[in-house]
């Protein structure tokens, strides 16, 4: 069962970057690679602690606290400490909003 | 090396009923050192932060997620009559189990509404009250030991909102030399959902006394979150004997929260023990204090988790004289998506030579859903000591299990026993009466629930 | 009971390794770190670009990260940060026959026995001296073989895929303020690449050498056994005493594969001024072995925790750590084992002494992620305390997410009983050879595991310590 919820505007997340928020009280990052969006649980899989503020390169993410690595496509771990892949979301554009398949 | 961040969050939970103004009223007709008292723990609440999972102590409890302060109401005066049958159903049941008793008292949503002595008892001195009534009966004590030396607000945040807002609470007192041959039983119903509850024990007991303290705290399934909160300061004088026993029984929905701490003179005897099966988190934070030569403390704990019930256990064993003796034994089982954390440390303080310190946490894990986390510590800082800790975490005993179902037992049954032999240990070391019978139901109850789920995985 | 052959040989030193070599640096950065310092150290190893990149990325996290909060006592570190050198460069190139070493840098290796040893017992040494590997040799039969053992700038030049596809990915950047560090000014360390199927019959060895004062060591090593292979690898750590204090911060990424065995010893004997922050770690793949000895005997304070991340099934992690810790000293040490497959297995065994107003802790972690079935661990501290002004701790972290799982943990603490002693001295022994006796027999279980040179060291490290302690 999908449950799309609006999460953001289009353009409070530019390209290269990383955006945190909430939706129905998961919360959730959101990644801006070259124009494409992906949803990722905002919970690294090795501290549980906010990827949000961590380092978009590519289609990597590279969580602040303790370097662990993601693919924001697949969610997979792709560097130590993380070994666990981290939850990934649906993501849809629609006009000028973001809109998360939260199920 | 790895890292630790500490990151600085904005001051959280004064809400539309936790404030100061609460404060104020509830110490409206109180004596003065009291309200200064409260005053002091609200602004040692308000400077404190809310515990986040980047401090040590917090770290597998996350506050964030599991516990929302915002809409609680305070808990009112439930204004019942003392008359048993005006009480609710559970609260009578649990009552009537614990007739063997040397007094009782029955407190709802924080608010004491019964209370019984047996008359020779208290001729001999012997004083179960409500607080309030202690203030007036014996303000020396109360003013001396009332959240100060062992519980007090700069212990921590809910030790500060519980010293600040405490509605009311139990005051036992046992003079010197006097034995109690049963038990004194407190029955707390939590009576619904959406409040916070905040009552206190303090329990004095005067050099070489003898007594038996079973708390139980309860409630039905509650339809939204409730806080109960709890601090439980225990002073036991030279060779005094004191069990402190705490059921916790609360039903889904309630956050239970309780702050312990016991004070053992020289040769007091102070054992503990907290039993942990109901409420949807449990937070209890244990100190034992072990203050004078030939102190004892036995400290058990025993939990079964099932559901989605998180259960942290924060204990520590602080050997400050010589010649002192602590043993901890905390066992738990695990099922569904429960989880447990057990923290604990032994700190043996410089020149607190001749020391004998035990520690150990045994879970078992029901359910491939089930989590548990064991950090048992050591701080040892003088020589001359026997300090030794150990924690296990493994799945029923396959052997055990194997030779029960080759005698004729289906394998629920021999499940059942394995899991009661388990955690029997722990009761077998504080056989107090009613108490083993009591929680052996309850584990009975969880583990036919569990059977009916099937979910176990052994092989 | 004769007497101990070891004791009577003995120096009256406390520490064998306080000497100073007069050696002229033939380049160092000046005092203290900023991006300059790390361009300059880019420049002077003529690295790739991607390496400038990496390294100034690492500074940016290194600043960002705040010191740790737990732990040894890190209070006075920040100052000995801004007062040290990042990067001394020793000689100008490295040598690969010892006739080639400066004689005095060469006298200094031949004090500590490395030129015997490696002719007698090993398959490969190399020596660093300051930020530089001065000296790197691999005996043919093994060069023959595939086998790679390099400087770790060699292994950046030579090998550049290999090196690429690997480097840290098993610490990265980030992973804790040290390794930022390290990341940053990383220079010497080795780079070892056993292939498919090979076994070493003896050990490779690398030796680390300050001889500078205020001087920041960062060596960076990384290990690749392949496939079905076996090696054992030794790293021995010395400095001379000064009254100004000394930083040394290694990262070790090692990636043992399928069937391999690998081990890595550290024996690390550092002057009592010397901070040492390491990042030890390896990623385990199926059927493979990977066993840690740690000796922590030196520094003033060392925080170290030899990892293994068990990733593939049947993967077995093995730490054996001991630590002593005397007057001034704290020894912040364990290991960490995650079990993220299943049927992994791992053992750590750690023996701690702490005496005078030494401390000594164990911080570890077992960890067992959900699915890793049938996941068995298994934890033993022993600590044993010599005076009343010492301190021991324990801080073990079990964190089980999986029900088919077995994970047990045990510590203990004791003190050398009176009676062992009283019973010792009479049968004629002196009382500090009695104490020796028992220290050398609550270590015996790790200190038989040594290679010889070196349970002899610790032996002789113990007798000198006792010689003290008898007040």
């Amino acid at each position: 069962m999908s449950s799309w919820v609006r999460v953001a505007g289009v353009d409070e997340l530019p390209a290269g970057e990383l955006l945190g928020v909430e939706a129905e009280g998961k919360k959730i990052v959101l990644a801006n690679v070259a124009g494409d969006l992906y949803a990722l649980l905002d919970q690294c899989s090795h501290e549980d602690l906010p990827l949000s503020a961590g380092l978009l390169e590519g289609e990597r993410l590279e969580c602040v606290w303790h370097g662990a690595q993601f693919d924001v496509c697949s969610g997979r771990a792709t560097s130590l400490p993380a070994i666990r892949p981290v939850k990934t979301f649906d993501v849809d554009i629609r006009g000028s909003e973001i809109y998360v398949d939260v199920d | 090396m790895s890292d630790t961040i500490v990151k600085d969050r904005p001051v959280e939970g004064v809400t539309e009923a936790l404030n100061r103004d609460a404060v104020i009223a509830q110490g409206a007709r109180e004596p003065e050192w009291l309200r200064e008292r409260r005053l002091h723990a609200w602004g040692m609440y308000e400077r404190t932060p809310m515990p986040s999972t980047r401090l040590e102590e917090w770290r597998y409890t996350d506050l964030s997620r599991l516990l929302q302060l915002d809409g609680m109401l305070l808990a009112e005066d439930p204004d019942i009559p003392d008359d048993p049958s005006a009480f609710p159903a559970q609260l009578v049941e649990t009552m009537n189990e614990d007739r063997d008793a040397a007094g009782h008292l029955v407190e709802v949503d924080g608010h004491v509404v019964h209370t019984d002595l047996s008359p020779d008892l208290a001729s001999k001195g012997v004083v179960l009250a409500s607080l309030h009534d202690a203030i007036e009966m014996r303000p020396e004590l109360v003013e001396r030991y009332l959240a100060t030396e062992a519980v007090p607000p700069e212990e921590g945040k809910f030790q500060a909102l519980n010293a600040a807002l405490w509605t009311d609470g139990i005051f036992l007192f046992v003079p010197r030399g006097v034995r109690l041959e049963l038990p004194v039983r407190v029955t707390r119903w939590i009576s619904g959902g959406g409040i916070a509850a905040f009552s206190r024990t303090l329990i004095v007991a005067e050099e070489g006394c003898q007594v038996s303290y079973v708390d139980e705290v309860l409630s039905d399934d509650l339809e939204s979150q409730s806080l109960v909160s709890s601090a439980v300061e225990v002073i036991a004088a030279d060779q005094a004997q004191v069990q402190y026993v705490s059921l916790q029984r609360l039903g889904r929905g309630a956050f239970h929260q309780s702050a312990q701490r016991t004070l053992a003179s020289r040769d007091a005897t102070l054992d503990t023990l907290n039993v942990s099966v109901g409420a949807s988190v449990a937070r209890v934070d244990l100190n034992a204090q072990l203050l004078g030569p030939g102190a004892n403390s036995d400290m058990l704990g025993l939990y079964f988790g099932d559901g989605d019930q998180h259960f942290d256990h924060n204990t520590s064993q602080d050997h400050v004289a010589d010649h002192a003796a602590s043993d901890l034994l905390y066992k738990g089982a695990l099922d569904d998506a429960s989880r447990s954390v057990f923290r604990g440390i032994i700190r043996v303080h410089p020149g607190a030579q001749r020391t004998d310190a035990y520690q150990t946490n045994r879970n078992l894990l029901l359910s491939g859903d089930a989590r548990a986390d064991s950090l048992p510590n050591l701080e040892i800082e003088a020589d001359d000591v026997r300090c030794s800790h150990g924690a296990t975490v493994g799945h029923l005993d396959e052997e055990a299990l194997f030779y029960l179902m080759s005698r004729g037992l289906e394998k629920a049954k021999a499940e059942r026993l394995v899991v009661l032999g388990f955690l029997g240990e722990v009761l077998s070391r504080l056989p107090l009466g009613g108490v083993v019978e009591k929680v052996t139901r309850v584990i009975e109850q969880k583990l036919v629930v569990h059977s009916a789920n099937g979910d176990t995985r052994v092989a | 009971m004769p007497k101990n052959e070891l004791v009577e040989g003995l120096e009256l030193d406390d520490y064998k390794y306080d000497f100073v070599d007069d050696v002229k640096p033939v380049f160092r950065t000046r005092k203290g770190l900023d991006e300059q310092i790390v361009r300059d150290i880019h420049a002077h190893k003529e690295e790739p670009e991607w390496m400038l990149e990496f390294r100034l990325k690492a500074l940016k996290i290194y600043e960002a990260k705040p010191m740790p909060r737990w732990g040894a006592d890190l209070s006075d570190l920040q100052a000995v940060l801004e007062e040290i050198y990042y990067y001394v460069k020793p000689q100008d190139q490295m040598e690969h026959s010892w006739d080639d070493v400066p004689e005095n840098i060469k006298r200094t290796f031949e004090k500590l026995g490395i030129p015997e040893a490696e002719q007698k017992v090993l398959a490969g040494v190399g020596a660093q001296y300051e930020s530089e590997m001065v000296y790197h040799s691999l005996k043919e039969e093994w060069e023959s073989q595939g086998v790679i053992f390099d400087s770790i700038e060699d292994g950046l030049r030579n090998h550049p895929e290999l090196f690429r596809k690997y480097f840290s990915t098993v610490v990265p950047i980030a992973d804790n303020k040290f390794s930022a560090l390290n990341s940053a000014v990383w220079s010497g360390g080795s780079f070892v690449y056993i292939p498919k199927g090979v076994e070493l019959g003896t050990p490779l060895q690398a030796y680390f050498r300050v001889n500078q004062e205020r001087m920041g060591q960062f060596e960076r090593t990384l290990i690749i056994a392949d496939e079905g292979s076996r090696a054992h690898y030794i790293e021995g750590c010395t400095a001379p005493v000064y009254s100004t204090e000394s930083f040394h911060s290694g990262v070790i990424e090692i990636v043992v594969g399928r069937g391999a065995h690998f081990r890595y010893t550290t024996i690390q004997n550092w002057s009592n001024n010397m901070y040492n922050l390491v990042t030890q770690r390896a990623l385990v793949n199926e059927g493979a072995t990977m066993e840690w000895l740690d000796g922590n005997l030196g520094s003033k304070a060392t925080m170290k925790y030899p990892s293994c991340y068990l990733v593939g099934e049947r993967a077995h992690g093995n730490i054996l750590s001991i630590a002593y810790a005397g007057d001034g000293q704290h020894q912040d040490t364990g290991g960490k084992v995650v079990h993220a497959a299943p049927h992994t297995t791992s053992s750590i065994v750690s023996k701690s002494i702490s005496k005078g107003t030494g401390r000594s802790s164990y911080r570890g972690l077992c960890k067992v992620y959900e699915g890793a079935t049938g996941a068995k661990s298994n934890v033993e501290c022993d600590a044993l305390l010599i005076s009343d002004t010492s301190r021991t701790d324990t801080y073990p972290y079990i964190e089980i997410e999986e029900n088919d799982a077995n994970v047990g943990h045990e510590a203990t603490v004791s003190k050398i009983g009176d009676e062992q002693l009283f019973y010792l001295m009479s049968r004629g022994m002196s009382q500090e050879e009695a104490m020796a006796l028992i220290v050398r027999g609550f270590i015996e279980p790790i200190a038989k595991q040594l290679p010889l040179e070196y349970a002899v060291e610790l032996n002789r490290l113990i007798e000198l310590e006792m010689e003290g302690s008898v007040g």
